[in-house]
């Protein structure tokens, strides 16, 4: 190819020194046109294979934005092919990409068959029709039935009544430790009696002066794995039940916050160090004790050998004084472009993946908890190498007399320039714990502020 | 003697500076390197700091090759680099004389835009290309990869500059031999900046190969992504697997560093005779 | 310029006239293709920044010069204007003076010239997420092979009174070898027997380089400062992959087109995205035509 590539534009060079003057110089001028045009034809060459009783032989496009998601999914799209004859090519975008080339799509017209959705965007897709509404086809549907998922999850994808996506997973928050430092220490492992007072004496005791261990990492932009745990825990909140406004100033979040600081000043590594690496990584380098993470994560600590061998899974401490337990939960949702020229097919797709036996494969697979009633059993038992039943567990009702609460993960119309202004603002608080308070009085104001310009 | 003396050392002081910034220019691929044969724990250990790898695994290599089509991969970027070269030198080459050597209306004007276009950052193209390309109903095709990359203002101005440094007097010999303005400039004026044609070869295929948010959003089939692309999504949005980003960085640079040594060798030979002649 | 020919005595032939048809020619794919990728999306930004855009490009709501007063008030976006030219001001001297002296160095016959070459162009193919990748490793305090080697806790690119620099070093890096190319292939262009002609006066080394090398090459150097001013304005890349938001030196590194993508990309709000790099162009022209201008004492043209 490169030869050719010389060659074509060093013998245009040729051509023309050898020419001779007199002859007719042949405008070249259409050349650029032509090779975009010889360039587009040689790659629309689609793939050829028309078996699909759907009449298209071009696979369903799905995109994702999870890599440790897409060869379990593959396998479910895989048993579809057969059952249907519908192709299906899933597609890893990384998360920035991933919004852009859905709002590129839905800009401009075009958009993969399939995707997910989060809450986070949800609502602005809804309401501007860019999801193909699936009210009908749920009526019609022997397999879909709205009542058999997490209720929470399913109301994510709701607008005015009308449902959008089919729940696809669902996502809680654990903590995880390092049970080799713990047993140095000679600490007892976190287990369901432990209060935030509790995880904070370990974390001191597990920080080591000389800086090579620290009891505990997060950063500001942990907020649905740590902050907003202890701050729901403690009776604050993030955004008020109706979605209009900031609670970043309640006394109760205050409260939690001030916790934060306490746990950065006494043991964290630096601001800037958590920053650089990342709490997953410190956690997997054995630079840290404990870590709140999501259920979403396992699947990549499964697959790192220091994290086999030296970690497990607890549930969440409680607070004291409200003697409640909380975790923030989400849960994605399969959606269609409402614009596809196949909806048929890509609901076939959809009811597929919503469906109680792919539901059940999903979670046997390890690729993450199904949104699916009773069916993340089959998740906790899909490695023995971690305990994963805490993050069962926290969704029952209560834990050893403990309330339990599953806190959907706070969300407004567009909820993407409030959280990542929090993540902005607290790296000031990270940076010096003693102004924690002012940062998240006046991040409240800002994000009313936020909240009041959201389209809507 | 002292003559010589003295440009010995002079050599020997030019190839230390030389060495010494190639050292800069080389210690991250050899972290790279190093990192790509390291197991997971390894690369992200303090206590000890590992510079050299305990075993030298090539796990990383054969788990990345495995789960990328990497041929496929190659034949696109490929295809992408050499329609976008073509593209690109054939425009600007005829631009730049214009601009760099003919009188004609218009010309301060048009050429302002070229330098417009320069001027706004890429992002801002994005969504409007998309658009167009999607109305062409183009998406997924090695056509909306080259799409951005029809004409180039950066290929145009380059070549503009090297037009305007040849000589004055070229134009005048081939009108007295009876060449017309179109035969002056395929005979005459555009051999002789093969040197910067080459350059502008070479960046196109350099930008083009590492241009990553377009390919992401135009083309989401995996039969029509390119190298950069593809490496993007690897970097998952949590992962932390060193010794495979690193081994798929590597494999992925690979192509363009041959294709780099193949086109430098033209790239030298080809002026040393064009230059100077007049 | 070839116009300038007038005086030859030669009749004026249609050579002059044609000058007109095929100067149009010539630039015709060109043109056509920069107005209809680039220029009419440009004006359509010109006109979204007068919006508060809604979501999807649909329900645009007209604001007048809202964006712009909000901008002109909004410290964030000067600090990352400051932000741009400190990265640029870092970049831009460094990466030519350097990459002037290596290709000289460079374009002389000597042993391994091309194994140099090949390394010093090597950043320029590796791809940008594995370089942002690499970097950060290698600035990592905690693992950082920096601090391993040379000892000491420096937070390289998270300390705000280092980080932009770092940053800049990154670009530096980077760019090294696109300004390399462009030198020698500059430096080629150069007839040889200037420099017999100037042995022979027994000017060598560097007064050859300054009286020779410098002046031949002014088009080459005025390209390359065009295009790395106008490059090193529109940083991105770099700030994007290597910062993170948790990072406390993000303010005092973030680049005005990072915010710009920002707001139009992330906060969906276009309107005043497009204001923000509106600002960007204005800046960008005038520092470019005063380049332009500016050029007349010092670039040479044959």
């Amino acid at each position: 190819m490169k030869k050719k590539a010389i060659a074509l534009f060093l013998s245009t060079m040729m051509v023309g020194s050898l020419a001779a003057c007199g002859g007719s110089g042949n405008s070249s001028t259409g050349t650029s046109t032509d090779t975009s045009k010889a360039a587009s034809t040689s790659s629309s060459a689609a793939s050829t294979s028309g078996t699909a009783s759907s009449g298209s032989s071009k696979p369903l496009e799905v995109v994702i934005w999870d890599t440790n998601q897409q060869a379990g999914l593959q396998q479910i799209a895989d048993l579809f092919t057969e059952e249907t004859g519908i192709k299906v090519d899933i597609q890893v975008k990384d998360w920035d990409s991933y919004w852009t080339l859905l709002e590129a799509g839905a800009t401009g017209g075009d958009m993969p068959d399939v995707f997910w959705m989060h809450s986070n965007n949800s609502q602005m897709y809804m309401k501007n029709d860019i999801l193909l509404k699936l009210d009908d086809y749920i009526e019609k549907s022997d397999t879909i039935n709205l009542d058999n998922y997490m209720p929470e999850v399913t109301e994510l994808y709701q607008r005015d009544g009308s449902t959008y996506a089919i729940p696809k997973d669902y996502d809680t928050i654990a903590l995880w430790y390092n049970k080799t430092m713990f047993d140095a220490a000679g600490l007892s492992y976190p287990d369901d009696t432990w209060t935030w007072d509790d995880m904070y004496d370990a974390a001191v005791k597990l920080t080591k002066a000389d800086g090579s261990q620290y009891g505990f990492a997060m950063n500001p932009s942990n907020d649905q794995d740590t902050y907003y745990n202890m701050v729901y825990s403690m009776g604050g909140y993030i955004v008020s039940d109706d979605h209009k406004s900031s609670g970043y100033d309640d006394p109760n979040t205050l409260k939690a916050m001030d916790y934060v600081g306490k746990l950065l000043t006494d043991a964290c590594p630096s601001a800037t160090t958590m920053s650089e690496t990342g709490t997953d990584v410190m956690m997997q380098s054995g630079t840290v004790a404990m870590i709140m993470q999501g259920s979403w994560m396992t699947a990549g600590f499964l697959a790192n050998d220091y994290m086999k061998e030296n970690c497990d899974v607890a549930i969440l401490p409680y607070d004291a004084t409200t003697g409640k337990r909380a975790s923030i939960c989400n849960g994605l949702g399969w959606a269609a472009y409402s614009g596809t020229d196949r909806p048929d097919d890509c609901w076939k797709l959809l009811e597929w993946f919503g469906s109680e036996a792919m539901q059940k494969k999903q979670a046997e697979l390890g690729v993450t908890m199904s949104a699916y009633n009773n069916t993340s059993d089959a998740w906790v038992n899909c490695t023995d190498v971690f305990n994963l039943k805490p993050y069962l567990d926290i969704a029952k009702e209560s834990t050893s007399d403990v309330k339990n609460e599953l806190i959907l993960r706070p969300y407004t119309y567009n909820s993407t320039v409030w959280s990542m202004g929090a993540s902005t603002a607290l790296v000031n608080a990270w940076s010096d714990p003693t102004q924690m308070e002012k940062v998240c009085t006046d991040f409240a104001a800002e994000m009313n502020k936020a909240i009041a310009a959201e389209n809507k | 003697m002292s003559l010589k003396t003295k440009r010995n050392t002079q050599k020997i002081l030019v190839h230390v500076i030389l060495i010494i910034f190639s050292i800069i220019m080389l210690v991250p691929f050899i972290w790279m390197m190093l990192t790509a044969f390291k197991s997971v724990g390894e690369a992200t250990s303090v206590n000890p700091f590992v510079i050299f790898p305990s075993e030298w695994k090539t796990d990383a290599f054969t788990a990345v090759w495995k789960n990328m089509n990497f041929f496929l991969l190659y034949k696109n970027t490929l295809l992408l680099i050499f329609w976008r070269v073509v593209c690109a030198c054939l425009t600007a080459t005829m631009a730049g004389y214009a601009f760099g050597r003919l009188q004609f209306k218009g010309k301060n004007f048009m050429f302002s835009l070229v330098l417009f276009q320069m001027m706004i950052p890429g992002q801002l193209f994005i969504i409007p290309q998309y658009i167009m390309v999607s109305g062409m109903k183009m998406t997924n095709s090695i056509f909306a990869l080259v799409f951005p990359g029809l004409v180039t203002a950066f290929g145009t101005f380059l070549l503009k500059q090297a037009y305007m440094s040849l000589p004055k007097d070229l134009e005048e010999a081939a009108r007295l031999d009876g060449c017309n303005i179109f035969q002056t400039f395929l005979r005459i004026m555009a051999p002789l900046t093969k040197s910067s044609m080459i350059a502008l070869g070479i960046f196109t295929a350099v930008f083009a190969y590492k241009d990553l948010m377009w390919p992401l959003v135009v083309n989401t089939s995996a039969a029509k992504m390119p190298l950069s692309a593809a490496l993007a999504t690897m970097q998952g949005q949590y992962s932390s697997n060193y010794p495979q980003l690193m081994a798929a960085s590597l494999i992925a640079c690979v192509p363009m560093i041959v294709l780099y040594l193949i086109f430098q060798k033209q790239f030298i030979e080809g002026i040393a005779t064009s230059g100077g002649k007049l | 310029m070839a116009g300038k020919t007038k005086k030859v005595k030669a009749p004026v032939t249609s050579w002059e006239r044609n000058q007109n048809i095929w100067g149009w020619l010539f630039i015709l794919p060109t043109m056509l293709g920069l107005i209809i990728l680039n220029i009419y999306p440009m004006f359509s930004t010109l006109y979204q920044s007068f919006f508060k855009t809604g979501d999807f490009g649909k329900g645009n709501m007209f604001v007048g010069l809202e964006n712009y007063t909000t901008l002109i008030q909004d410290s964030e976006v000067w600090r990352s204007l400051w932000n741009t030219f400190k990265y640029a001001i870092i970049e831009v001297p460094f990466s030519i003076a350097i990459a002037l002296v290596l290709a000289v160095f460079l374009n002389r016959k000597m042993a391994g010239r091309s194994t140099y070459r090949a390394i010093f162009f090597l950043p320029m193919v590796a791809a940008p997420a594995a370089v942002a990748m690499v970097w950060k490793w290698l600035y990592n305090s905690k693992f950082g092979l920096l601090n391993h080697v040379f000892g000491g806790n420096t937070e390289w690119i998270s300390n705000p009174k280092i980080a932009w620099i770092s940053i800049a070093v990154i670009g530096v890096w980077s760019i090294l070898g696109y300004n390399i190319v462009l030198f020698i292939s500059g430096l080629q262009e150069i007839p040889k027997d200037y420099y017999e002609a100037a042995d022979i006066d027994g000017a060598s080394g560097p007064a050859a380089f300054f009286k020779i090398t410098l002046p031949l090459l002014s088009p080459t150097i005025f390209f390359v400062l065009i295009t790395r001013v106008i490059g090193s304005l529109q940083v991105f890349d770099l700030v994007y992959m290597v910062m993170d938001e948790n990072n406390p030196a993000m303010k005092s590194t973030q680049s005005i087109v990072y915010l710009f993508y920002q707001y139009s990309f992330k906060y969906g709000n276009k309107g005043y995205g497009s204001a923000i790099v509106l600002l960007l162009l204005l800046v960008i022209m005038i520092i470019t035509i005063f380049q332009m201008i500016a050029q007349k004492k010092w670039v040479y043209y044959n």
